[in-house]
């Protein structure tokens, strides 16, 4: 490699490194020791898995073949990938990941004969990219409040969902709450109370849930909660648990000690239920519950 | 639609559509050997069509697909173009399931599923499409390189394709085969258009493919 060539690679500000056919470093460039904390003399000549064995995984060895079969490129995507080189993120983004996030591209090099004798790494750092995605996605998704999903992501997954569990003839069940008598709270306590009881009965039922059941904040006082590969009468005994608990819940709120009850409806995908025509029948279910007296569950 | 017969002669085609031939049979078998991805990819068919034409060429060869992504990839060497990829729509979760196992650390929730979709169809393509327009390279002595693989349609009625996608002044040479993934079923259709200024490059080096066999 020219020298001038040379001073480029060491002073851009992504990663650089060539590896050869036995997957030994030939080149790291300067940006590679700043981040790996391995100076290039010390990695030059090992095999790349010595010092990072998380890439001795049958994937990562397939591209570097398909690369050397094929004369392919091989893009690591930080969506799929996360990173390759498990390197510190900047201190500022320490606390939304673990690693540097990474988009790496690998490719063939060639000597005078065109023959493959070597392949190239770049590496990007796109942790900012990243953390800046997960903003706006959990913006997009949740509920600013209580901090459960939102209605918009409810009915973005609702419909997956529902496609999902009739293509494979799985059940798939829904929850409709609603906390009773909350215009009360709001006009006995104030609005900030009203605000924590939200955030208290988000908390709690979410602790409650299980980690594939996807809670929602439907509006104003009421959630939803989907429940995959969940039976009717599955279904019903976690909503009497749910209920249950609230009721035996008291949430402090300045002076006050408050204590809600909540109305659940359930129902259960049907055959060629729609997202909505589910919906719609948890709370024709729910409407039940309120009219029977609330602090109750009604199944559909 | 018409054909554009100007551009390469029966004889040439013909040349044409046996590199691909072979092109393709060893894609597909180096693909099982070295990266256990089993396709099948079918006898490639050849045509030559001007860009203008190329959505409703799709438009009649995808008949019964009504929804569709597109994978798009260029490669730049003598031999230039573009690949596209193209799958029905549902296909994208399929292909998920077959590739994800060993993806990330703890593989992935569903708020991030449509993502990981677009992900994996990028994935695929990259490798079918560096698969079949390296070996082609290889036989015709040519090296290239590939810009990083594109989603340029996503689960798109396939009636309202823009012609615009495609390069609209010049001609392709349009490949067309049909692919089926790891025994599953996944199938779809790989096109490659080649840039009407390789075109001579590549009439060249079909004579000097064939005098290698005389």
């Amino acid at each position: 490699m020219s020298e001038s060539l040379i001073q480029i690679f060491e002073t851009v500000n992504i990663g650089v490194v060539t590896l050869d056919l036995e997957l030994r470093v030939q080149f790291w460039n300067r940006w590679m020791e700043l981040h790996s904390q391995i100076p290039a003399e010390k990695i030059i000549g090992t095999p790349i898995i010595d010092s990072f064995p998380n890439l001795d995984n049958p994937r990562f060895s397939k591209n570097c073949k398909a690369v050397f079969s094929f004369g392919s490129f091989s893009f690591f995507s930080q969506k799929l990938h996360k990173y390759l080189f498990p390197f510190k993120p900047d201190a500022s983004y320490g606390n939304s990941f673990d690693f540097m996030q990474q988009s790496c591209t690998m490719g063939p090099l060639r000597d005078q004969d065109n023959v493959i004798n070597s392949l190239f790494l770049i590496v990007q750092d796109v942790t900012e990219l990243a953390a800046s995605e997960n903003r706006l996605i959990e913006l997009n998704t949740k509920d600013a409040l209580t901090g459960i999903y939102n209605r918009r992501y409810l009915e973005a997954h609702l419909k997956d969902e529902c496609e999902r569990h009739h293509r494979y003839g799985r059940q798939l069940s829904l929850i409709m709450l609603d906390i009773d008598f909350f215009k009360k709270v709001n006009d006995n306590y104030g609005h900030q109370c009203g605000d924590q009881v939200l955030k208290a009965i988000a908390h709690e039922i979410s602790k409650l849930a299980r980690s594939t059941d996807y809670f929602v904040r439907y509006g104003g006082e009421e959630f939803c909660l989907i429940l995959p590969e969940t039976s009717a009468d599955d279904a019903l005994s976690q909503a009497e648990r749910f209920r249950d608990h609230i009721a035996d819940l008291v949430i402090p709120c300045k002076e006050a000690s408050i204590k809600v009850t909540i109305s659940l409806g359930i129902a259960e995908l049907a055959a060629g239920n729609s997202p909505d025509q589910l919906m719609k029948r948890a709370d024709d279910a729910l409407y039940e519950a309120k009219n029977a007296g609330r602090n109750r569950v009604t199944l559909c | 639609m018409e054909e554009t017969t100007t551009l390469l002669s029966e004889e040439e085609k013909d040349i044409l559509q046996e590199i691909m031939n072979i092109a393709f049979g060893q894609a597909a078998a180096d693909l099982a050997e070295i990266i256990n991805i089993y396709v099948v990819l079918n006898v490639p068919y050849i045509q030559v069509l001007r860009a203008i034409d190329m959505p409703e060429y799709l438009h009649n060869e995808l008949a019964g697909h009504e929804v569709i992504s597109m994978v798009e990839q260029h490669f730049w060497g003598d031999f230039k173009g573009s690949a596209y990829l193209i799958f029905p729509s549902g296909a994208g979760k399929e292909l998920v399931s077959i590739m994800g196992e060993g993806v990330g650390e703890s593989g992935f929730d569903s708020a991030s599923f449509d993502g990981m979709e677009k992900e994996t169809l990028m994935e695929v393509g990259n490798i079918l499409i560096g698969a079949c327009v390296g070996k082609v390279a290889e036989l015709l002595d040519d090296r290239v390189t590939y810009s990083p693989p594109r989603v340029a349609i996503e689960n798109f009625a396939i009636k309202s394709i823009p012609a615009e996608i495609f390069d609209l002044h010049s001609s392709a040479i349009v490949l067309k085969t049909v692919f089926n993934f790891n025994e599953r079923d996944v199938s779809g259709f790989l096109f490659l258009v080649t840039k009407q200024d390789s075109i001579n490059w590549l009439k060249n080096s079909l004579v000097t493919f064939m005098e290698k066999y005389e």
